[in-house]
């Protein structure tokens, strides 16, 4: 441990810390826009410059190591005045177009300026014209007058993704961000660069000028697309009455895990998981009765598949009830259907259907594209596909859960093996031709909208909290299941007792003892 | 000027000096042969480390110490690079050494290697002297054949590769990290310290970084002795330099001095002083970085620590002397044009600080200065100043800061309107 004072105050932090880490770990924030920790210091932007004792000049913070008795200034009028100059000087050139700009209200350069510069303009002379609207990738835009030349962008695509697909070219002045021989970022984690700039200099088609950053309700939640289990922020609005209409999803950004998914994740997941909460939801209860559809309440669609459960039991003690499960429940829900059908009603076949595996690309994204296999088999589940045609000749009634078995090998196997089931329930977060084929469809909760936990593939346990609710009559799969487990009265005292996710979750981890620790 | 103190360029008279067959009859590659068969490397660093000869490109740092930052131990291979990128403003000295004497600067090279432990040396050259790269290279050539370069030279199984490499242009390139990044292939962007090139250089090994008249003055420290070298020049700067005199003056040229000659002789004796009728209006002293000092201020003596305490710099020696019939003003729009130019772009301001200088000047040149255009200069000036990534944005700070300071009455009416 090396001994040092900053602002006054005595610090001890580990040898070989930068100075900018251990203020970090002071709780001193330095300003920066070049220093990023997944990236080797460049000291381009000179915003960190600190006072240190016996320097004759002011020092980068983001590369100076700490050495013992060091002396360290990060707010003292030399060091204001530094940042002052330089931000005098990225603001000369920069166009203030904050009003149509993406980033304002989170960049950093409007941040600064209100801490360390609220100068008065003295720039006279012409600005520089640049570019303003450069595709450099699918989804992103690059502004050349918003650019500050931290060189983020470049240096992730360089040393992270090892892609380098931009460069810096030009000198002086005329210095910009650029493709080569303009062949666009096709690197699977170009939204990153989004995140990473830190001011509006390349924006993302699929937020630019959609919203404003302080519409927005930030919530922590992990990606579904893989089981990786990356942790996101879904940025929302959340609707009536902080803005008119229901709740919307904008953007889905990292949430840095250094034990999953460092700062970064995917654009599969990224993108995927907006498109996927906006589209081909399922928002209606409906009753396939007849010819037309019903719309129903909660109370009476379980209420009648109650029923139908219960005089099952009644007439046939070998169970009759199957199920087709996804590994996109939680670990809660998944829980409560083992202890519901699987050890309360004895269901005579529980098989699964996910979404078929994806390439894995070597970074981030892995083959396996549910986010809770792992906690299924943890479970005791078999997560083998469903054998249709032995299900319909033992099943009176199929519960299906998520919208994957459309998409499962065999064609369409499942519609013909379906039609000899009668009565089939189907709860679901999206619709597709599975609908058509049951008799209820009860709409559930994407994973951003509901809470529990999932088990990524390394075995980590992470919660997710429910942070955008697409419609009022969607429910997440926990309070549905909780719900039909007392209209069926299994006689299950502890099931009576539950109230929501936590409460399911005490009960699996005193249950199975691979969930016995606290996520 | 008295023929004995010139060192460097005492042959320069010569014709065919850059071919080996002259320089080995005027006793060439004697040092060599001197320090590689009879000195130990440790001997020849502490050699140079006494004779305090410090760097001719700009910076004036010891060679000798600077050698000595470079780890013994290393598993790593160890480079010498020689930066012979003259791109300073007003200093066209390296150049006279590698057109008329290419071989005193690779025997410079051959002993520095060797006091060192290097198998293996660049030579960094600006792109535009292609006639002296191309000697450079003959000469190498010639010093191959000889035995000099090469492996096992004379029989002491000390090996060493000297390769020429041209620059493409940019003053940036001169500075040691900024060419270290270019000779990799890279663009010529400065890198941050530390680590210094001597722990972690060129590819990331070891390596020294000599100016082309540092080296050159090297043959001579191990023949002579570095007391000898010392009483040439002064106590703590040892040696002549080689003076570029340009501008205003009767007899611009190249003038080998001691250390620590006056400017006032300098630019009055050995330069032929100004022409008829015409009067000093200010000198920049060590190449266009340095800042410009007034006509009282001249009498300063040209070492390193004596022009530092003028508030100047010796820099390279590039001395450019500005009479009364230059308006200031197109100085200071040159000096300012000059590091916007030349601004690699890298850090924020550097690139933005010398293009705002650059568009107030311009713009006072035009005519539309406004009162307060001076102190915003003065204060833009100092917010470069120390605070950029490489010495560039300190070149281009002290000249601007000093002409504004200096000169304001001769800027002023180019200051019209109110602020």
């Amino acid at each position: 441990m090396v001994k040092i004072v900053l602002d006054g105050q005595p610090l001890e932090v580990a040898e070989g810390t930068t100075v900018f880490k251990a203020a970090q770990q002071a709780g001193v924030a330095i300003p920066h826009f070049c220093y990023h920790p997944a990236f080797v210091p460049e000291g381009s932007c000179r915003l960190c410059l600190v006072a240190i004792e016996g320097s004759p000049k002011l020092e980068l913070a983001c590369s100076t190591v700490v050495r013992e008795g060091m002396k360290v200034a990060t707010q003292s009028p030399a060091v204001r005045a530094a940042r002052r100059g330089v931000l005098e000087f990225l603001l000369a050139e920069h166009p203030l177009d904050c009003p149509i700009c993406d980033k304002a209200g989170e960049c950093k350069l409007q941040d600064y300026y209100q801490e360390y510069g609220l100068t008065e303009s003295v720039f006279r002379e012409f600005k520089e014209k640049r570019d303003k609207k450069v595709r450099i990738g699918a989804k992103l835009i690059l502004d050349r007058e918003r650019c500050v030349l931290c060189t983020r962008c470049v240096r992730f695509l360089a040393e992270i993704t090892k892609t380098s697909e931009l460069g810096v070219f030009e000198r002086g002045i005329h210095s910009e961000v650029g493709l080569y021989e303009d062949e666009p970022v096709r690197s699977g984690y170009s939204g990153n660069l989004v995140d990473l700039c830190p001011v509006g200099a390349i924006t993302d088609t699929e937020f630019r000028f959609k919203t404003r950053p302080w519409f927005l309700t930030k919530g922590e939640s992990v990606c579904p697309l893989c089981s990786r289990g990356c942790n996101i922020f879904v940025d929302y609005h959340p609707g009536f009455p902080r803005v008119p209409g229901s709740a919307k999803v904008y953007r889905v950004r990292p949430r840095t895990n250094e034990a999953v998914n460092g700062p970064w994740i995917c654009d599969f997941g990224r993108y995927g998981l907006v498109e996927m909460q906006r589209t081909n939801r399922s928002d209606k209860l409906v009753w396939n009765k007849g010819d037309r559809p019903t719309e129903l309440s909660w109370n009476k669609v379980l209420t009648v598949i109650g029923e139908r459960i219960k005089s099952l039991r009644e007439r046939e003690s070998a169970g009759g009830v199957s199920l087709i499960l996804t590994s996109w429940l939680t670990n809660e829900e998944l829980y409560l259907v083992k202890r519901i059908f699987k050890d309360g009603l004895g269901a005579a076949h529980i098989s699964f259907a996910d979404p078929v595996p994806g390439p894995a690309d070597g970074f981030l994204l892995r083959a396996e594209r549910s986010p809770n296999r792992r906690g299924a088999e943890e479970m005791g589940f078999d997560l083998r596909p469903p054998d249709v045609e032995v299900l319909a000749r033992d099943t009176r009634i199929l519960f299906v859960f998520g919208p994957h078995l459309a998409g499962a090998p065999g064609g369409g196997a499942w519609k013909k093996a379906l039609d000899k089931i009668p009565v089939k329930v189907l709860v679901t977060s999206h619709l597709n031709e599975l609908a058509a084929a049951a008799d209820f469809v009860l709409p559930s909760a994407f994973i951003t909208e509901k809470s529990g936990t999932l088990t990524n593939g390394d075995g980590r346990v992470q919660r997710i909290a429910a942070v955008a609710r697409a419609c009022a009559d969607v429910r997440p799969e926990t309070q549905i299941l909780i719900d039909l487990a007392r209209e069926i009265r299994l006689g299950d005292g502890a099931l009576d007792a539950l109230d929501g996710p936590d409460s399911v979750y005490r009960l699996l981890a005193k249950d199975i003892s691979f969930f016995g620790g606290r996520p | 000027m008295s023929a004995a103190t010139k060192i460097l360029t005492r042959d320069f008279e010569l014709g065919h000096l850059h071919r080996i067959e002259t320089y080995l009859d005027r006793g060439g590659y004697r040092a060599v042969r001197k320090a590689l068969l009879e000195w130990k490397p440790e001997q020849v660093m502490d050699e140079v480390k006494k004779a305090s000869l410090r760097g001719r490109g700009g910076a004036g740092f010891p060679a000798g110490v600077k050698w000595s930052f470079v780890p013994q131990k290393t598993d790593k291979p160890k480079y010498l690079c020689v930066n012979a990128d003259e791109g300073e403003p007003g200093t066209f000295k390296d150049r006279y050494i590698l057109a008329h004497d290419p071989h005193l600067l690779i025997e410079g090279t051959i002993i520095a290697a060797y006091a060192v432990g290097i198998h293996l040396a660049y030579i960094y050259i600006r792109g535009e002297y292609e006639l002296i790269a191309r000697r450079l290279e003959e000469a190498l050539a010639e010093a191959g054949a000889k035995g000099y370069v090469g492996r096992n030279i004379l029989g002491t199984g000390f090996d060493l590769d000297v390769f020429v490499h041209r620059g493409a242009g940019a003053y940036i390139c001169g500075e040691e990290t900024g060419l270290l990044e270019s000779l990799e292939g890279k663009r010529g962007h400065p890198r941050l310290k530390p680590p210094f090139p001597a722990s972690v250089g060129l590819f990331q090994s070891p390596t020294v970084i000599n100016n082309v008249e540092t080296l050159a003055n090297v043959p001579f420290i191990v023949l002579n002795g570095a007391a000898w070298f010392l009483e040439q020049g002064q106590a703590k700067d040892g040696g002549t330099r080689i003076f570029g005199v340009s501008g205003a003056v009767n007899r611009p040229g190249i003038y080998e001095l001691p250390v620590g000659t006056s400017l006032r002789q300098i630019i009055f004796e050995n330069a032929g002083g100004l022409k008829p009728g015409r009067t000093l209006k200010a000198v920049i002293p060590g190449g266009m970085s340095s800042p410009i000092l007034l006509p009282e201020e001249i009498d300063v003596t040209m070492d390193c620590d004596s022009v530092a305490a003028a508030g100047s710099m010796l820099g390279s020696g590039g001395i450019i002397v500005i009479d009364d019939r230059t308006p200031i003003m197109n100085v200071l729009a040159k000096v300012a044009k000059f590091y916007a130019h030349e601004s690699c772009g890298q850090c924020t301001p550097c690139r933005l600080g010398t293009s705002w200088i650059h568009k107030i000047v311009k713009r006072m040149a035009a005519g539309k200065g406004k009162a307060d255009d001076v102190d915003t200069l003065i204060r833009l000036a100092s917010n470069i100043k120390a605070r950029t990534l490489c010495p560039l944005g300190d070149a281009a700070a002290m000249p601007i800061a000093a002409i504004a300071k200096k000169f304001r009455t001769e800027l002023e009416p180019a200051m019209k309107g109110s602020a």
